[in-house]
């Protein structure tokens, strides 16, 4: 199994509660979408896959591994395996786009040769090949959320999280680049896209699993399962 | 990881920090280099010339007012006779009266009042290496030829000129240590400073899966690249003051007695200075580093 939450919960002090016994299980390959109002607890979901935070109760496996009372290095290690589209872009303002989508191909030590050839490819089948010199702040909303989702699938990664990733775009766009994850995930990423566009999310035939108050409800499909 | 080199330039342009991080080791290596340059002139001028100044002896014949009882001319001859004849002492050299002339003339503003006083003749003694041959003892010596002759033992007065030069020497080395110190927290301050304007790029680093010590390493190597051009601009303007100050002293520290060796160890002392506060200035910053990353969840 690639991810599973074993009743997690996560609570914000003083007793705010975010995520209420959440339990699932995502298998290798697998795609699902995450939704829920704003505020429902989705890009805290995601933030405990990738460790930004810490669950207060309950487990999370990651790649067969739990992810409690990992070292820095190890975190780093697993944090290189997954690909994240963050909200808000999260593009480095002084870097051009390809520096930006070439960065975690940098991390793991590629050839500069290779880092070079496979950034520009990636960007050019995200379709901002045109805009690779380009600054963040001389590129549109959409502009900027390809280079984002290239630099979070350019070291392939095996789970792709994205959070909102048509937040900033319009419909056009927001359907394009849901075509451009149902794509990455054909070729074997497995995908968690938390969106609260439900229009988009019922033109995928995708699971899609739906927190409510701190809990997960779901439509299932072979390749998810759930249990609240 | 090769990640883009100008990855955190926009943070050390932030509010000039680049700038200030730049002068701050400027400055400090150039104290630094300075105090290092100061401290190894006077410890080696003053070892070379502590070494001739204590073996020698001052024989001091007061001029005699009535020439008709004992001429200077014999005096000076009796005193010159007795101490060749001592076997301690190495060379015996009257000074003639041009020379105790000279000597005297600092201290008198009119020179003709020099010409009108009856100037002492003195006598240049030196002891032969290893030889504890004392004042006390040449006086002894001279008190049945020349009863009046003072005899002036340099190695006494020079004690205290070396207990000044060690005094002087320690504080160079505190002041070394303070500027080393005063280097580490300043540039550990700025290099804070630079992670809070470059916060959002390090986390995101963090996230992407960059090790703590690939992100502390490129932080580091930007703050070398800074340190290295000010150490050097530094550097350069320590030497250049310290050659200008030596020039300019030259008739108070002579060191035209200096050896290439001793040349050769100023200036490696010198050098290291720079490369210690380039050292200091990274190591400086990648521990901050550390520390701001090791807090991250």
């Amino acid at each position: 199994m690639l991810l599973s939450f074993d009743n997690v919960c996560l609570t914000y002090p003083p007793n705010h509660k975010i995520l209420d016994n959440v339990s699932f299980t995502l298998a290798e390959g697998g795609f699902c979408f995450l939704t829920g109002t704003s505020g429902a607890g989705k890009s805290s979901l995601l933030r405990l896959i990738y460790q930004s935070e810490r669950p207060t109760s309950g487990q999370i496996n990651l790649f067969g591994e739990p992810l409690a009372n990992r070292g820095h290095t190890k975190q780093a290690e697993l944090r290189r395996k997954i690909g994240i589209v963050f909200q808000d872009f999260r593009l480095i303002p002084h870097l051009t786009a390809w520096e930006n989508a070439a960065l975690p191909l940098r991390l793991t030590n590629a050839d500069e040769a290779y880092v070079k050839r496979h950034t520009q490819e990636l960007l050019e089948w995200v379709g901002v090949g045109d805009r690779m010199d380009a600054h963040p702040a001389e590129l549109s909303g959409g502009e900027q959320q390809r280079v984002a989702i290239a630099r979070a699938v350019v070291t392939r990664p095996r789970l792709l999280l994205a959070d909102e990733p048509t937040g900033n775009v319009d419909d056009d766009t927001a359907l394009k680049l849901f075509h451009l994850f149902d794509e990455l995930n054909k070729i074997g990423t497995a995908v968690i896209l938390a969106t609260h566009q439900s229009q988009l999310v019922d033109k995928f035939q995708k699971p899609a699993w739906r927190l409510q108050g701190g809990r997960l409800t779901s439509s299932l499909s072979s390749s998810q399962s759930f249990r609240a | 990881m090769s990640l883009p080199r100008h990855l955190f330039t926009p943070a050390f342009r932030h509010q000039h920090l680049g700038r200030s991080f730049a002068a701050i080791v400027g400055i400090m290596v150039f104290i630094a280099s300075f105090a290092t340059a100061a401290e190894t002139v006077l410890l080696t001028a003053g070892y070379l010339w502590g070494r001739t100044m204590e073996t020698r002896i001052t024989v001091e014949i007061p001029a005699v007012g009535d020439e008709t009882a004992m001429p200077q001319a014999e005096r000076v001859r009796q005193v010159t006779s007795v101490l060749r004849a001592m076997p301690d002492v190495g060379l015996v050299m009257p000074l003639s009266d041009d020379e105790v002339e000279r000597l005297l003339r600092p201290w008198f503003e009119k020179p003709e009042l020099l010409k009108a006083l009856p100037l002492p003749t003195l006598i240049d003694v030196e002891r032969k290496s290893g030889s504890a041959l004392s004042a006390g003892q040449i006086q002894d010596a001279l008190k049945n030829v020349v009863a009046d002759a003072r005899v002036d033992d340099h190695g006494a007065w020079t004690q205290d000129i070396w207990r000044l030069v060690r005094g002087l020497t320690i504080l160079g080395a505190v002041t070394i240590a303070l500027t080393a110190i005063t280097l580490i927290l300043t540039v550990s301050l700025i290099c804070r400073a630079v992670m809070a304007a470059e916060h959002e790029t390090i986390s995101l680093l963090h996230l992407l899966g960059a090790e703590n010590k690939d992100i502390a390493r490129h932080f580091q190597k930007q703050a070398e690249r800074i340190a290295l051009r000010a150490a050097a601009i530094g550097f350069l303007f320590s030497l250049a003051v310290t050659a200008a100050l030596l020039f300019t002293t030259r008739h108070i520290a002579d060191l035209s007695s200096l050896r290439v060796g001793h040349w050769a160890g100023l200036g490696i002392v010198a050098f290291l200075v720079p490369v210690c506060a380039i050292f200091i200035a990274a190591i400086s910053a990648r521990v901050s580093v550390m520390r701001l990353i090791k807090s991250f969840p």
